[in-house]
């Protein structure tokens, strides 16, 4: 039975009053897909490939900012989980949610209105698409944390730099989904990127939970 | 029967190569209330850390056995979350085990209760003080960590410390305080670790 809900809580009230977080990155990211278009060649609709290669590097830009906006620091977590005699593996646990429920609707929100500024529809079945922005916010999430606790930056241009490689790897793999190909490379293509998900998660999981006293 | 939740021979700690605390003999048990002096540098905070599980230097080769029990820490920095009002820190860092009237009443005791849906980023070091130690008194662990206890505590904030040290003498928990000589807060026979020898 999963009985931290205070974590949760305290973690999206963090994020709803967190100055740099995704309700400021949202907003201006949707001024950027408004505004590109008019930039690009001064209309609306264009190839609908060059939008969809567009929108995924909107999405690394997006999924970077969402990983940079709030930096966890060792030594004051490790304080508040010891003054609230919290258990690691609870505490990443319900963050792990948190950040799930925070990242999913505003990239679906991002997506949504990429697709309406750009007028570029689904390039693929929306099941599909739905599955792969699931696996990309589960992967942004837990690399966004491992790399938090693994190298401890307090830079967050530094982190900048190291997660955009990652975060471009990652959606080289969603990339063909949604530029849509044929059906059954595509259920090849998410039976690969289902795999990488559940490395990337457990891999994280194993990491963030070992005690590290 | 007391517990020895403590106990190395050799404790040696330090941030990369530098050692702040050499070969230090430590016993610690939760029947006693102990005092850390030392000058500026003599490694008071770090053993503070290092006995409540904050401490994220060096070990060297230290031998020692810690017992399971519950340590507080209310260090020089603060732990409450900036961006939570103080009533969300206080369920929060009690896991929500404890009532709202519970936390009020606490809060109360401690001059606190008109700032508790304020933000603990717009508290003063003296009000984040008393709010962790209302918290500690609400958590009251076996054992509380408390440096350098009169910083930025007024006069009023000062006998409030002195109520809380009182508190848990009386239900028999530990105390340890550090700062740079005896403060002698509320009684005088606190075993004392010198650090400066």
């Amino acid at each position: 039975m999963f009985n931290n809900y205070y974590i949760v809580k305290k973690e999206i009230l963090g994020e709803y009053r967190n100055n740099t977080s995704l309700f400021i990155i949202t907003p201006t990211m949707a001024v950027l897909v408004l505004v590109f278009p008019i930039l690009s060649e001064n209309r609306y609709i264009i190839d609908d490939n060059f939008f969809t290669i567009t929108q995924l590097l909107f999405l690394i830009v997006f999924a970077t900012l969402f990983s940079i906006r709030n930096p966890l620091s060792q030594k004051k977590l490790m304080r508040e989980l010891n003054f609230g005699d919290i258990a690691r593996k609870d505490f990443f646990i319900s963050k792990t949610i948190s950040e799930f429920v925070i990242f999913l609707p505003q990239a679906i929100i991002l997506i949504s209105l990429f697709s309406i500024f750009t007028n570029t529809g689904i390039q693929n079945h929306l099941i599909y698409f739905g599955i792969s922005v699931i696996f990309f916010s589960v992967n942004s999430i837990m690399t966004n944390l491992f790399f938090q606790m693994f190298t401890s930056f307090e830079s967050r241009f530094v982190q900048f730099i190291l997660m955009v490689p990652i975060l471009m790897s990652l959606s080289f793999l969603v990339a063909p989904i949604w530029l849509g190909i044929n059906p059954n490379l595509t259920n090849i293509y998410l039976v690969m990127y289902l795999g990488i998900t559940l490395l990337v998660f457990s891999f994280t999981n194993w990491f963030l939970q070992r005690d590290f006293k | 029967m007391s517990i020895n939740y403590l106990s190395a021979k050799n404790l040696t700690l330090g941030y990369g190569n530098s050692i702040v605390i050499k070969n230090l003999a430590l016993s610690l048990y939760d029947n006693k209330d102990y005092e850390v002096i030392g000058r500026n540098g003599a490694g008071k905070s770090t053993l503070l850390n290092f006995i409540s599980n904050n401490f994220q230097g060096n070990k060297f080769d230290s031998k020692f056995e810690f017992k399971n029990l519950r340590i507080l820490e209310i260090s020089s920095e603060y732990t409450l979350i900036e961006n939570l009002t103080l009533i969300e820190n206080c369920l929060y860092l009690t896991k929500n085990s404890v009532s709202v009237d519970s936390v009020d009443k606490v809060l109360s005791d401690y001059g606190m209760n008109h700032f508790k849906e304020d933000l603990i980023q717009k508290f003063s070091s003296g009000m984040i003080k008393r709010s962790e130690l209302a918290i500690a008194h609400l958590i009251n662990p076996e054992i509380l960590c408390i440096d350098e206890p009169l910083n930025y505590l007024d006069k009023d904030g000062s006998q409030l410390l002195i109520q809380l040290l009182e508190k848990r003498s009386n239900d028999t928990r530990s105390t340890i305080l550090s700062s740079q000589e005896s403060l002698n807060l509320f009684k005088s026979d606190y075993e004392t670790i010198n650090l400066n020898v």
